[in-house]
């Protein structure tokens, strides 16, 4: 008798149990997770072994510093222009890949305090259509418009991302070189040129494997 | 008069147990009502209506078919906005996902996790976003999403099926040498892994460039005793070739890869294990149920006091069993993205900007032209400084 309510009893505290194990299927944080504002040079919780914003952050803080500091830009006596040429990409990643050179830019713009310019080639139709109404007398002119004012580049900078992958049972590693330069725009010498390079690995749940 | 209370008791305790699994069984199949829809027929509008009112794991599958949906209407802006939202969630590591653990769980269905996808599934995705990346001139873009495609192809069970697609391999290099680079080695790859089909050299003057599919793509189905085996449907599509006819020119488009070869030389996922497991423990607790529940009746046939609360000790056990494998769920996840091809094909030409009609044909295996399917279009070529991709489709929705 004791060993039959012994096993009722078990069963009872094993029943619930289970259930309580296996039911979870319901709503998933039913009160949401908050928002969570991260730095950008900041690992967040959600991630992958790509290019993501640290790395941007991390990559292009030391591609500004480095050609802040070259004796062609430190020392010129005439402010070297520059042109941004866009970035090659040969990583499995597919990014935007202008962001680099765009934070690259704005930190130079910050840092340099007009020791480099640089030449807005993006809005190239734009000025052209602008300066032909000027032209054409259709809008009103602060200088001659027909002296040709836009300048030429001194410099170019431009860069490619390259990349290694491995994947095995083990988990994916993605190796990414990210490299920058700048080319003299006269001679075309590089005077300078650097890279980062970031390694990460990880591995999916079974689930998805 | 003491025997008499305890009887009582165990069945009170007995009661009380069936009560919990009830209870339990009931819990399990909660799920928040969700509004019913209305459909009006147009797969992209349609798409993104079930999108908003499906679970978030499901997400990723309503983006890859409004995404086709979309390619297949000519609205690649669309199609291009659901890729983006799927493709920084299978190109990440999706690790302690709680989903996903649920997912593994006994009492939870492989598809309480979060949707992702096949392999097949997660190729083309970056597939159809490499070529609308090409038609935005990111070529690089596009030949990284060709590269990302083909190492989520690299794990199959069998080494010679792992990174077998040809087109991911041709479409790389083609990229590369369209951007002055070598792409010799990811050509000599996609030639192996064509056999006896012969690809066309690179034209990197070539600025048309035709993304073709067509035939039907694989269904999935569980197999097994309790749909716990993911299994593929698949059914050779009429049309096995297709050609373009454009200013003069007959285009072959011939079948480069097989999306159901490809679905179905995979080999076993690590959740084909664990599914399994879950099938093995539903059959044994099952067993135990039945055993168990067979000598609670005999017991209560004994016609002793003892007899009584050995069928009801046996008969709680029993329960406990058959409740325990109902809830267990081995079912695999057959959640499928369900408009894609079976067939695709890749040409380059050169043609100079403008308009052209064109007819598009597919053959059978024969060669026979499949007269039902033909399709009279426009093509419409950018300016030369740019590529311009036209995708074709034999799919519909």
């Amino acid at each position: 008798m004791n060993n039959s309510l012994r096993l009722l009893a078990l069963a009872s505290v094993a029943a619930p149990a289970l259930f309580l194990a296996g039911c979870a299927t319901g709503v998933e944080s039913p009160s949401g997770v908050p928002l969570t504002e991260m730095k950008a040079d900041e690992r967040g919780f959600v991630a992958g072994t790509g290019v993501e914003s640290q790395d941007l952050v991390t990559v292009s803080d030391k591609m500004a510093r480095g050609v802040l500091a070259i004796p062609e830009i430190a020392n010129a006596k005439q402010t070297p222009r520059i042109v941004l040429e866009s970035v090659v990409n040969e990583t499995r990643f597919p990014i935007s890949k202008d962001i680099f050179l765009t934070r690259i830019r704005t930190q130079l713009n910050e840092k340099a305090m007009g020791r480099v310019r640089f030449l807005d080639r993006e809005m190239m139709k734009t000025l052209e259509r602008e300066r032909d109404l000027k032209r054409n007398g259709q809008v009103t002119a602060s200088a001659d418009p027909s002296v040709v004012e836009f300048r030429g580049a001194d410099y170019f900078l431009t860069g490619k991302l390259q990349g290694l992958t491995t994947k095995t049972s083990k988990g994916t590693s993605d190796y990414i070189l990210y490299s920058f330069r700048l080319t003299d725009a006269r001679t075309s010498e590089i005077i300078w040129e650097s890279s980062a390079e970031i390694k990460k690995q990880g591995l999916e749940d079974a689930a998805y494997r | 008069m003491v025997n008499c209370l305890n009887f009582l008791s165990l069945r009170r305790i007995l009661a009380a147990v069936f009560a919990l699994g009830l209870l339990g069984l009931m819990g399990c199949a909660t799920q928040p009502e969700r509004p019913a829809l209305r459909l009006t027929g147009d797969p992209i509008i349609d798409g993104n209506a079930h999108r908003a009112a499906a679970p978030v794991q499901d997400h990723v599958l309503w983006d890859y078919r409004i995404a086709a949906s979309a390619l297949h209407a000519g609205q690649p802006e669309e199609a291009k906005l659901h890729l983006d939202t799927a493709l920084p969630l299978i190109g990440g590591i999706l690790a302690n996902d709680a989903d996903a653990k649920k997912a593994r769980s006994l009492f939870s269905a492989e598809s309480t996790k979060t949707f992702i996808g096949e392999p097949y599934e997660r190729v083309m995705a970056y597939y159809y976003r490499g070529l609308l990346y090409w038609r935005d001139s990111q070529p690089d873009n596009a030949r990284a999403c060709y590269r990302s495609a083909q190492l989520i192809d690299s794990d199959a069970e069998t080494a010679e099926y792992k990174c077998d697609y040809v087109l991911l391999d041709y479409l790389d290099g083609f990229v590369s040498a369209k951007l002055s680079a070598d792409g010799s080695d990811a050509f000599a790859r996609a030639q192996a892994n064509a056999k006896q089909l012969k690809l066309p050299a690179y034209d990197p003057k070539a600025n048309v460039l035709i993304f073709a599919e067509y035939g039907t793509g694989p269904r999935k189905y569980g197999g097994g005793e309790y749909g716990e085996q993911l299994k593929f449907f698949v059914k050779n599509s009429t049309a096995h070739a297709a050609t373009l006819s454009v200013n003069g020119q007959t285009v072959s488009l011939p079948a480069y890869d097989d999306l159901n070869f490809q679905a179905t030389t995979r080999g076993g996922r690590v959740m084909d294990y664990i599914l399994g497991g879950k099938a093995v423990f539903k059959r044994t607790t099952n067993t135990v149920g039945d055993v168990a529940l067979v000598g609670a009746f005999i017991a209560a046939n004994n016609g002793s006091r003892d007899g009584d609360r050995a069928a009801l000790a046996l008969g709680a056990i029993g329960l406990i069993g058959k409740i325990a494998s109902a809830a267990t769920t081995p079912r695999a996840d057959i959640r499928m993205w369900d408009n894609l091809p079976q067939r695709l094909s890749f040409a380059a030409l050169r043609l100079a900007p403008g308009d052209y009609p064109a007819i598009l044909e597919f053959q059978d295996a024969a060669g026979k032209t499949l007269r039902g399917l033909t399709q009279t279009i426009t093509l419409h070529v950018d300016p030369a400084d740019r590529d311009t991709v036209i995708f074709l489709s034999e799919l519909k929705r």
